[in-house]
Formats: C-alpha cells, structure tokens, sequence
C-alpha cells in the first residue's frame, strides 16, 4: 500500500510544476488532514491554521521528499504536531484545562497508524468510483447517501426498474473492484470489513 | 440467502460509502486554503533556514520536517513549545545574509539597506529597510508568515514560515 504507484506519480508532478496534481494531492488527503483536527476538536479558526501550515510545510518539502509513497504518513505526523502546537498555544493563554489533557492523551502510533491506512484506502476507492461510468456513479451515489435511498426512489430518480437495481449494483461494484485505482492497495483480496486488515 | 458475494458487495459498498463521507465533511474553504499554498512553489529566492529560535529548539517550529519523523521528535517538539516566552527571536541565516528577527524588529546581518516583504497567505506588505539594516514588522501577521528580504546589492533571500 505504501508503493501506490499514484502517489508518487502525483509527488513526482506537483514537485515538477503541475498545479493540477498539487490540486489532486489535496483533494486526496484534504480528509485527512480534516479528520485528524477533528480528533484534536480544534476550532474552525484553529482548523485553518493548521491546515495552511500542514499545506505550506508541504509545498515546501515537494522536491526533498525521499519517500514520495510515505506522503499520506509524513501528512499525518506533520498535521499531528500542528495540532499539538494550536492546543499546546490554547493552554498558554490558559483557555483549555483538562480538556486539553484529554485530547492530548489521544495521540498514539497505533491511532496514527490506523488514520493512514483509512485515508489511503479511502483515497482509492475515491478514485476507483470517479474511473466508474457516469451510471454506475449516480447508482453508487444513491445507494451510499445518508440516509441511503430506497430502491423506490432510486428507480424514479434514475428511471430503471426496481428489479434491475441489484444486477446493475453487482456490476457496478464490480467493476469498483476491478479498477486501476484500487490496484494500489496491492491486494487481491482485501477485506472491506471496518478496522479490518485480514480476509 | 446471501452467500459470500453479497457480504463482499455490502462491504465494499460501506467502505464507499465511508469514503464518501469523509470526503463530503470537509468543507470546501479547508481544501482551497491546500489548494493556494502551491503558489509558494518554486519561489525564486534563496531559503534562509532557522539557525536561532530564543523559544529553545532551532528545527521545531517552522522548518526542517522531513519523512520519517518519529514520535519522539514530535514530543520533543511539544515540550519546547510549552515553555512560556512573552517575547520570541528568531534568526534565518542563508550563505551571505541573516535576518534577526524580534517580535516587531528585526534586523539584516550584516547591515546593508533594501526592503523586506512580509507574505502572509492574505497577501504581501513591504516595508524599508534603513541602511542599518533595521526594519519593523507591524502589525504582527496573525497567521503564518514568512519574510522575504531583497538588499540594494541585490541578495533575495526567504525565510521558512513563521508562527509567532
């Protein structure tokens, strides 16, 4: 997983001058970045901060990167400390106690670990959806909303009968499957199961 | 009776439906602040980096991360930064010129006259540099900020990010 012949394709271009694999990288791993501020429940204010310095220190490291693969974990440490240094400023000007202990107690490797494995996997089914047909990508898109649509109203929005709908999702998660951009993961058969890494 | 395809398939599809909502949380101003930092690449001057941060630890703040960092670094890096300092200096040093930096002054070493920009991602201020070598930086940018610092004898150097 960690030789995703994408990412470092992707690296490899932005280094270069190609603002449009800058463009895919962040849209890539803007989630990550995202969710790890989460888990630090930093403001929106906060959040930006962040997320610049994340993005600035990157820019920055573009053409030094040694590991262009490792991208998603240099994100994740680099995030992980800005984090530390917002929360770490916050009990400075004494506005967060205990709270702050709290958030702090979460950062562990295991976590971190399980945070780029959750990007890179959610990373390329991202990708593996947009390769998918326009129809198979509005089936999809129905069928994983929240709440997920019924088939009723699957099959009045996307005029197809009700019982074609779970044919054409089998097919249309196969091809998911199949696709170039999940290939990445170096797994034939990868268990989807959540939190799970073994079939 | 679901066999062994269909439990792949519902996985497949909550995993895509996870995917999705990741990636559907994040608000679209937190992707354009990723997307604008690009406009930093490839900037033609030279990068001072930090050789004094009066915070205690040179390579912490701003500069110098790199792939493979460990956990430890990070700690290290934690702990520094909790130490309470009411006034920061900082020093960017490149081959032929250094930028001291206090929290308003700074000054160029050796002296020498120019101006120096101050980026923020807002936008650029320029101010002069007196033939001391002296300038101000006021207001203090509330976000990150670097220096870029051109001299009469034409040196254009940058410094790394700055948070103060």
């Amino acid at each position: 997983m960690r030789d995703d012949p994408t990412v470092i394709a992707l690296v490899t271009r932005a280094a270069g001058s190609d603002p449009t694999a800058w463009d895919e990288i962040v849209e890539r791993y803007a989630p990550l970045v995202w969710s790890i501020c989460t888990r630090f429940q930093l403001s929106n204010h906060d959040r930006e901060d962040v997320g610049q310095n994340v993005w600035l220190l990157l820019v920055e490291q573009l053409g030094k990167l040694r590991e262009p693969a490792a991208l998603p974990g240099w994100l994740a440490t680099t995030t992980h400390r800005e984090c530390l240094r917002v929360v770490t400023s916050a009990r400075k000007s004494e506005r967060l106690g205990t709270e702050l202990d709290d958030a702090l107690q979460f950062v562990d490797n295991t976590m971190i670990d399980e945070e780029i494995l959750m990007a890179e996997r959610n990373a390329a089914l991202r990708a593996a959806f947009a390769e998918l047909p326009p129809k198979c990508q509005r089936l999809l898109s129905m069928l994983t909303s929240d709440p997920p649509s019924s088939y009723a109203e699957i099959s009045a929005t996307l005029q197809i009968p009700v019982g074609s709908i779970g044919p054409q999702r089998a097919r249309c998660l196969e091809r998911l499957r199949k696709s170039s951009a999940l290939a990445g993961l170096g797994e034939t058969d990868v268990d989807w199961a959540e939190g799970d890494t073994h079939a | 009776m679901p066999d062994a395809q269909d439990r792949d398939d519902e996985q497949l599809l909550t995993a895509l439906g996870e995917a999705m909502r990741a990636r559907r949380e994040v608000p679209e101003w937190f992707v354009e602040t990723g997307k604008n930092a690009y406009a930093w690449h490839n900037i033609d001057a030279e990068l001072a980096q930090l050789t004094y941060d009066s915070l205690g630890d040179p390579l912490g703040d701003s500069l110098g991360y790199s792939l493979g960092d460990s956990l430890s670094d990070r700690e290290r890096a934690a702990a520094v930064r909790s130490e309470a300092a009411s006034i920061r200096a900082l020093t960017f040093t490149s081959a032929g010129l250094s930028i001291e930096l206090e929290v308003v002054l700074g000054q160029i070493i050796p002296p020498r006259a120019g101006t120096i920009e101050v980026h923020t991602t807002a936008g650029v201020a320029s101010s002069p540099v007196d033939e001391i070598g002296c300038f101000a930086v006021t207001p203090i940018p509330a976000s990150p900020f670097r220096l870029r610092c051109r001299t009469e004898d034409g040196a254009d150097v940058l410094t790394g990010w700055i948070t103060l």
